[in-house]
């Protein structure tokens, strides 16, 4: 009796190994995981995969989704124990962080065969910028571009007959927009939120100000252009046409935009696809508009929206490097970010391909004025990072949270803002 | 005992019986010890990155004990507690002999009572953050009052604490309920004959004979309040400017950690919570010799 119960103990552990060993592959094919951290571009990475491995069968990529918050903190403790996914989207926040410490595969030399000036003709300085480390090299293929633009409804703007934003708005115009909109209406103006890219960044810019400067060696938060950008900004909440910060907390400005609640906000354009599809009632009475310049900027003619962009990567010291590197360098052909375009995923980096994006909207019969995000390009500033980005973005978040709730005056949590992103950047730099 | 006078036949049973806890206590060390050990070290040093680390000596805790929001974390960490414990377990204990009274559909209310247990923490809070709304909530709408639940600094970590308490107080009466039925039915008998009302029998037989599971329950509610992370974390968002008057020490050290990047401040920040409950466990085992009756 006894002799049955161990041999199926040790029947019962070999099965267990078995199923261990059953994970690794046995198709002779080279298997490599894509991680991304946006579901709604899941297609379009997909299908540039599908694309991929048509032409090369002997390779499958499986492509991962996961959360904003969760994709950083799992990716950093794969680079740290060298499980890094083999493809993977870099944001320029943390690209710096990641090449400074030679996490990421160098991908200058990449498309030396086909064009040794590729990066050059094809993408924009913007874009090499924001796929570029420290030294200079390249550590991501550029993957899309977008920028922030207002968005407005235009039943609320014809109930209290006001004139819709157009391309000459300046921050005075928004002001007595919002401000007729409420007395008339009693819906809210413009929604002011506690946000960076999409808050008072493009302000501190328009006003002819700077949150780093050209180096990015030193912050610009007590200059005088970038006093007048933030006070401006976080000067509307006191107004009555603004929610206050705490109503944002509870309510979204997007979700209180499409609830009818408030007129305008800012948005960034990757988000547009989804807001047409999951506000289907909306379709039609909303559309968007450049960000108001400002009317009397200290330099510079007032205008500014912020423009970020994605890379692809690859880890320094993936197990199939080469492989990975083949399709991140497919990823950076035109068939391929046209492919991302056509899907709406974004806004493609590639030169001549960025139009496609526009098919996104193409199940819809109401349409956006999507030319001025095109046309926005054109003075767009380069999202603001450094290779310290990660350790005082949600410092200076903290310090702007206590302006609005009063905790402090704006001129303390100015001084206090550029003290901590001065601090952190000189360390991160002597670390080096 | 000596080992050496063991027989063959108890020594191979005695190898046995460290062949079957190895599992465990392997584990144990692997998943507990050994990452305390390194986070106690982690404490020392500044996390470059990516797992590099330098040695700094006391440098992270010379800035926790300066820091503001440090001393507000341990505040409203303690607050938590005061609010959750004594008010849980009371309600936990009405609940278990509510629960063990005879009543009709007995199953059905315990099975309601367990059900938050059951459901995601996160669920939970998503329907939480409904009825605290301060616009729309259905708490505010009901009693027509305008209360921001979650965005008042002085109202949002009670507000984490109803939940809180909510959450737990079905799993607490699981655990008094099972001790409530050990209780014999003749210790109530023999009371009544005596003539005992029933207030009196609560606190000469029921209490005393429960004050056992209740201490269980009292340890683990305090350790858990002391540890409070998700609840909080669900409810109050980084740009809420009710952050700093709810934050937990764990909350504190999530960001420190993991979206500020200083692992190293972040364990000093573990290392001063494991500090806390460690007192705190004292404190109560030095307590209970005073209120803990263990006979039966």
């Amino acid at each position: 009796m006894k002799k049955i119960y161990r041999i199926t103990a040790i029947a019962l552990s070999m099965l267990l190994m078995l199923s261990v060993a059953g994970c690794g592959a046995s198709d002779g094919k080279v298997h490599l995981t894509f991680q991304i951290w946006d579901v709604y571009q899941r297609p379009g990475m997909q299908a540039m995969c599908d694309a991929y491995t048509a032409k090369h069968p002997d390779v499958v990529i499986e492509v991962q989704a996961t959360s904003w918050n969760e994709y950083w903190t799992k990716l950093e403790a794969a680079a740290e124990s060298n499980t890094l996914p083999d493809i993977f989207w870099m944001h320029t926040n943390q690209l710096l962080y990641y090449a400074d410490f030679g996490m990421l595969a160098d991908v200058t030399h990449l498309y030396d065969d086909i064009d040794p000036d590729y990066y050059e003709n094809h993408f924009s300085e913007i874009s090499r910028n924001n796929a570029s480390g420290s030294d200079g090299n390249l550590y991501g293929v550029p993957k899309d571009k977008d920028n922030g633009h207002l968005v407005y409804n235009k039943e609320i703007f014809d109930a209290a007959g006001v004139e819709y934003p157009n391309d000459d708005w300046t921050w005075d115009d928004l002001v007595s927009a919002s401000e007729k909109i409420y007395n008339a209406t009693g819906k809210y103006g413009f929604m002011a939120y506690n946000d960076d890219q999409l808050g008072y960044w493009p302000f501190v810019y328009q006003a002819g100000g700077y949150i780093l400067n050209d180096d990015r060696t030193a912050a610009g938060y007590t200059q005088p252009a970038s006093v007048k950008g933030i006070s401006f900004y976080v000067g509307m909440q006191d107004y009555d046409w603004c929610p206050t910060q705490t109503y944002f907390t509870e309510t979204t400005p997007s979700t209180a935009f499409f609830s009818g609640v408030g007129a305008m906000y800012q948005e960034g354009n990757w988000n547009l696809p989804q807001l047409m599809e999951n506000y289907p009632e909306m379709r039609g009475k909303w559309d968007i508009a450049k960000l108001p310049k400002c009317p009397d900027p200290l330099s510079g003619d007032g205008r500014a929206t912020m423009s970020n962009g994605l890379c692809y990567s690859t880890g320094a010291h993936g197990k199939q490097l080469e492989v990975a590197l083949d399709v991140i360098k497919f990823f950076g052909t035109e068939e391929a970010q046209r492919i991302q375009g056509e899907y709406g995923a974004a806004i493609p980096a590639y030169l001549g391909t960025e139009e496609t994006w526009r098919s996104a909207f193409d199940a819809y019969d109401e349409k956006l004025n999507l030319d001025i995000i095109f046309e926005q390009f054109d003075y767009a500033v380069q999202a603001v990072y450094n290779s310290a980005s990660p350790k005082w973005k949600s410092q200076v978040l903290d310090q702007l949270t206590k302006v609005y709730s009063g905790d402090q005056d704006l001129q303390t949590g100015l001084e206090n803002m550029q003290t901590i992103v001065d601090t952190e950047t000189a360390k991160k730099l002597a670390d080096h | 005992m000596n080992s050496g006078k063991l027989s063959v036949a108890s020594r191979r049973e005695q190898n046995w019986g460290y062949f079957m806890v190895a599992p465990t206590i392997i584990g144990l060390i692997v998943l507990n010890v050994w990452p305390f050990i390194q986070t106690i070290y982690a404490s020392f040093c500044e996390h470059l990155g990516f797992g590099h680390y330098k040695f700094i000596g006391l440098e992270n805790y010379i800035n926790m004990f300066q820091n503001n929001d440090f001393w507000k974390a341990t505040g409203n960490t303690l607050l938590f507690c005061i609010l959750t414990v004594p008010v849980g377990i009371f309600l936990s204990l009405l609940v278990a002999i509510l629960l063990n009274a005879r009543v009709k559909f007995k199953g059905g209310f315990r099975t309601i009572f367990f059900l938050p247990m059951v459901c995601a923490p996160a669920a939970v809070t998503m329907v939480w953050r409904w009825i605290f709304n301060s616009e729309y909530g259905i708490l505010n709408q009901i009693f027509g009052i305008h209360v921001a639940w979650v965005t008042d600094p002085h109202v949002a970590l009670l507000s984490c604490a109803i939940v809180a308490v909510w959450s737990a107080i079905g799993y607490d009466a699981v655990l008094l309920l099972s001790g409530l039925q050990n209780i014999s039915k003749s210790y109530y008998e023999a009371a009544s004959i005596d003539g005992a009302g029933k207030i009196t029998q609560f606190f000469k037989i029921t209490l005393p004979m429960i004050s056992p599971t209740l201490f269980v329950t009292m340890i683990m509610r305090l350790m858990t309040s002391l540890k409070v992370y998700d609840l909080i974390y669900m409810m109050v968002e980084e740009t809420n400017p009710a952050l700093t008057s709810v934050q937990s020490l764990i909350y504190l050290f999530y960001r420190e950690s993991f979206v500020a990047g200083s692992r190293g401040s972040g364990s000093a920040i573990a290392v001063w919570t494991v500090l806390i409950i460690g007192v705190a466990t004292v404190f109560q085992f030095i307590g209970q010799k005073k209120w803990v009756n263990y006979e039966v």
